[in-house]
């Protein structure tokens, strides 16, 4: 070991280190060359393309023929009547999602692991994930028989507000709660394996000194097991804020009509629905790139801050 | 442990295996059509006269059916319109069976069938009889605009491209960014039916052309404004147990169906859903609000939501919707909820095509006789009006692109669509099996034929496809030909032509093409407006906002750039007028 770090000082000693390294691993470098080849394919390679958010993109014209029209389309989108609506909406969505679809996998995971009996546990897991393959359709399908007027979830909050003959999918105030819950319902067992897996890590001696001072069920859970995630929910926290503006329009579509507009009509559904009236490539893409990059943006100054107060981050 | 290597082996290949399973498959499938007619020693001019023996034949035999089917000849077809569907086989069969490649998307229904359209008989037919070999390649249904935008990217074209207005911009813009052939001067000289039977009307030769008045695709033609196909359908027994006759003005149908809800109809009307679709264009035309844009009593393109009558027209509406008169749920429903509630004791009325209703109204399970009601109007007395106007031109125009290498050959393929025997094959298929002639030279599907007798039990819906082109770039003959409006006890054909009768179709705006920088505009601008109408006049109609707000609405209307917006329509409608 202190051999090793010695010889971390020298460059050339470092090109030795890796040489070693390839050479002792070679199989793992095999295997991880078609995962980055894939990358570099599908992922970097295209990323050039974005460029066609500056022209009027035409496919015959092609990538280098097409009309330059530099920041056009940005700002048919920027200064539109709805853009702030539309940010508002994609932004509380996907805030919403966090507030809620965050936590519950991890008290669920936690849950989980306090369970003790065998069967009731794996039981207990398979019931929650198996929502997760339900296909997005089905579900909206679904969401949509309930909220009918008179379907069951209409008569449950009939009975506080009092009416049973709307559709609740007609009502933009509830629009956030249903998309909200339901996605949280469908995730919540999927997205706990990765906190049960980060669980199943933690040393089990560090459970049996929490107990030896006296630690009760909650407070070895508050010391022991949560500490022992916080690498996982930090990585995956910064994850979601990276996706903060992002939409999964597929829902969105499925579940909203003209009298929730105001709260549903996200980015991705409103540039869908300019896209029937004018197949726009370029419109498309531009609003894209403006996304990823405050994306982007969120991204950073979340690792930032991960950084900053913990010592878990992605860089 | 051997057993269990091996089946870990078995079960990566097997999951390995069942990735591949996803490719292949593609557009050229095998299907070859037999040999090229050998009929070309017989003189086109001179055919012998059939007419006799097939006109009014209910039973031909063999040897007259290997007549008809396998010539040109089409002496016992009579003309039967004002315009002369033409005939000149002049060119065919073609020397030298030359070959193209045609793009050409395929109905989902067909698709289920046939492994592509090479497969389709009308089209092997077709092909023996103009001695052209055609090789169809066909997009994987539900993908037909990405597939068309991949084609044009890759550069590579096949020699024909049937619904060519996909492309970004319209036929015109395929023109002049060098992907289409100019066919103006081409279709004289090698699509002569195409070119005598396009400018045999004014609407068929004003929506064939572009504003600059060149041909650029092989439209699909009609001889005749072809039928209305949505409306009011009232079913009758509402009408009995109402004792009411069928409404014609705004307030006859308040009281209808009141009446209809006193009589046991708990949703009488169900209203078209998600706001905006065509089937709105109804009851607000009776106030002048039409649904979109429409040509006002000057010609001149007006916008429905910004007329006058709207206050009124959303006040009625909200009404009607607080008493309980319309479907809870048509902000939300789709197609099949709509279904679903139509075929329910809850619905009295229907705003749909009265051929959808039948195959949901009268099918072995349900037998409701339903009446079509013409628009409702203000005024007793005044003409009910519509902005759906039928153009004689059924649309999927055919572009010859610029890497053909045997125009003619592409060409006298389209024009064949354009002549009698293309215009019996097409619509009615082969001879014999699926079709007659009567006694006045018009083909017609018999009792015993295959159309109303599949092996497989189809509905006739599938059927429209299954035996003969319902859609493409040929002359269409819907009144006749669909055997949805002519097999026996079907009245909704009817019912879609006392529509078309009955109703003032001068609203209509015709189908007039945007240059690309317009398009662009209109894009942008027509979203935000179409987004705001929607939202407003859901929001109104339910009661979420009063009627009041409606002013809002048309301020922001304005300040979204209503006016120029019209303006882009005026000019593109101004350029139509000139062709």
């Amino acid at each position: 070991m202190e051999a090793e770090y010695t010889l971390r000082r020298t460059k050339s000693a470092k090109k030795e280190l890796i040489r070693k390294d390839f050479h002792a691993h070679w199989f793992a470098y095999l295997l991880i060359l078609p995962v980055l080849a894939w990358y570099l394919v599908f992922c970097y390679a295209p990323m050039w393309g974005v460029m066609i958010s500056f022209q009027d993109f035409k496919p015959l014209l092609g990538f280098f023929r097409s009309p330059w029209v530099g920041w056009k389309h940005f700002s048919e989108f920027i200064t539109g009547p709805y853009f702030w609506r539309l940010i508002k909406n994609t932004l509380l969505l996907n805030i919403w999602g966090l507030v809620f679809g965050f936590p519950a996998p991890i008290i669920l995971a936690v849950v989980l692991n306090e369970i003790r009996h065998k069967w009731l546990k794996r039981s207990l897991q398979t019931i929650t994930y198996m929502p997760h393959f339900i296909s997005l359709v089905v579900l909206c399908g679904m969401i949509y028989i309930f909220t009918q007027p008179n379907g069951v979830l209409t008569q449950m909050v009939g009975f506080f507000t009092g009416h049973t003959d709307q559709s609740l999918l007609g009502v933009s105030s509830y629009f956030r709660p249903i998309y909200t819950f339901s996605g949280v319902w469908q995730n919540i067992g999927w997205d706990s394996i990765i906190y049960l897996a980060a669980i199943g890590n933690i040393d089990s001696e560090l459970y049996e000194s929490a107990s030896l001072d006296g630690a009760n069920k909650l407070q070895s859970i508050w010391h022991v097991t949560l500490p022992g995630m916080l690498p996982t929910i930090i990585i995956l926290l910064i994850f979601a804020m990276g996706g903060l503006l992002n939409s999964s329009f597929e829902k969105i579509i499925l579940l909203y009509n003209p009298l929730t507009y105001d709260r549903a009509d996200v980015i991705a559904s409103y540039v869908y629905r300019r896209g029937i009236r004018e197949g726009s490539y370029s419109f498309s893409t531009a609003v894209g790139l403006l996304s990823s990059v405050v994306n982007f943006g969120f991204l950073w100054a979340t690792n930032v801050f991960a950084r900053k107060y913990s010592e878990i981050s992605l860089w | 442990m051997k057993a269990k290597r091996f089946l870990s082996a078995a079960l990566c290949a097997l999951m390995v295996g069942s990735m591949m399973a996803g490719c292949g498959g593609g557009g050229d499938a095998g299907g070859t059509p037999s040999a090229a007619s050998q009929t070309a020693s017989e003189a086109k001019k001179s055919f012998e006269d059939l007419s006799k023996d097939i006109d009014g034949n209910t039973n031909p035999t063999a040897d007259q059916i290997k007549k008809v089917q396998d010539s040109l000849n089409d002496t016992y077809l009579k003309d039967a319109y004002d315009v002369e569907i033409p005939d000149n086989y002049d060119a065919y069969p073609m020397k030298d069976s030359p070959e193209i490649k045609v793009w050409m998307p395929i109905d989902a229904y067909l698709s289920s069938i046939i492994k592509s359209l090479n497969d389709f008989k009308v089209y092997q037919e077709a092909q023996k009889l103009t001695g052209i070999k055609v090789n169809f390649v066909s997009p994987p249904v539900g993908k037909e605009n990405d597939e068309f935008n991949v084609m044009i990217a890759s550069g590579s074209l096949p020699d024909v491209i049937v619904d060519a207005d996909k492309y970004q911009g319209g036929l015109n813009a395929g023109l002049t960014d060098g992907a289409y052939q100019d066919l103006t001067d081409l279709i004289d000289k090698y699509a002569p039916n195409y070119a005598a039977f396009r400018k045999s009307d004014e609407n068929r030769q004003k929506t064939t052309v572009t504003d600059a008045g060149k041909v650029v695709g092989v439209y699909g033609l009609s001889p005749y404004p072809e039928w209305m196909w949505f409306g009011m359908l009232i079913k009758k027994e509402a009408l009995d147990k109402t004792g009411l006759p069928v409404p014609e003005t705004v307030d006859e149908w308040h009281t209808f169906l009141l009446k209809c809800k006193e009589a046991g109809y708990k949703e009488p009307l169900n209203y078209g859903s998600n706001y905006g679709q065509i089937f709105t264009g109804i009851i607000n035309g009776a106030y002048g609000v039409w649904d979109w844009t429409f040509l006002d009593k000057d010609g001149k393109v007006a916008w429905g939501p910004a007329q006058p009558g709207a206050k009124d027209y959303l006040t009625t509406m909200a009404q009607w919707q607080k008493e309980g008169l319309l479907n809870k749920d048509w902000t939300t429903a789709d197609f099949n909820q709509r279904m679903a509630e139509a075929v329910s004791s809850d619905c009295a009325v229907m705003m749909d095509s009265p051929d959808t209703m039948w195959g949901f109204w009268k099918t072995d399970k349900m037998n409701v006789d339903f009446v079509g009601a013409p628009n409702p109007v203000l005024k007793k007395g005044d003409k009910s009006a519509t902005t759906y106007k039928n153009w004689e031109n059924t649309g999927r125009p055919a572009a010859v692109t610029t890497q053909c290498k045997n125009v003619e050959a592409a060409l006298r393929w389209l024009d064949f669509g354009f002549t009698k025997k293309g215009w019996e094959l097409f619509n009615w298929g082969t001879y014999g099996d699926l079709h007659l002639v009567d006694d006045k030279g018009q083909p017609y599907f018999q009792e015993s034929s295959l159309m109303y007798n599949d092996p497989e039990h189809q509905p006739l819906a599938n059927l429209i496809w299954k035996y003969r082109v319902h859609s493409g770039p040929n002359i269409r003959d819907e009144h006749h030909s669909n055997p949805l409006l002519t097999q026996k006890g079907s009245y909704s054909g009817k019912i879609r032509e006392e529509w078309t009768e009955e109703m003032d179709t001068s609203p209509a705006m015709p189908p007039v093409s945007l240059t690309p920088e317009e398009t662009s505009r209109e894009a942008s601008i027509g979203t935000q407006l179409s987004t705001l109408r929607n939202e407003y006049f859901a929001k109104i109609i339910m009661g979420q906002l009063p009627v009041s707000k409606y002013d809002e609405f048309l301020q922001k209307a304005n300040s979204m750039g209503l006016t120029e917006w019209l303006g882009i329509w005026q000019t593109a409608l101004d350029r139509y007028n000139k062709r």
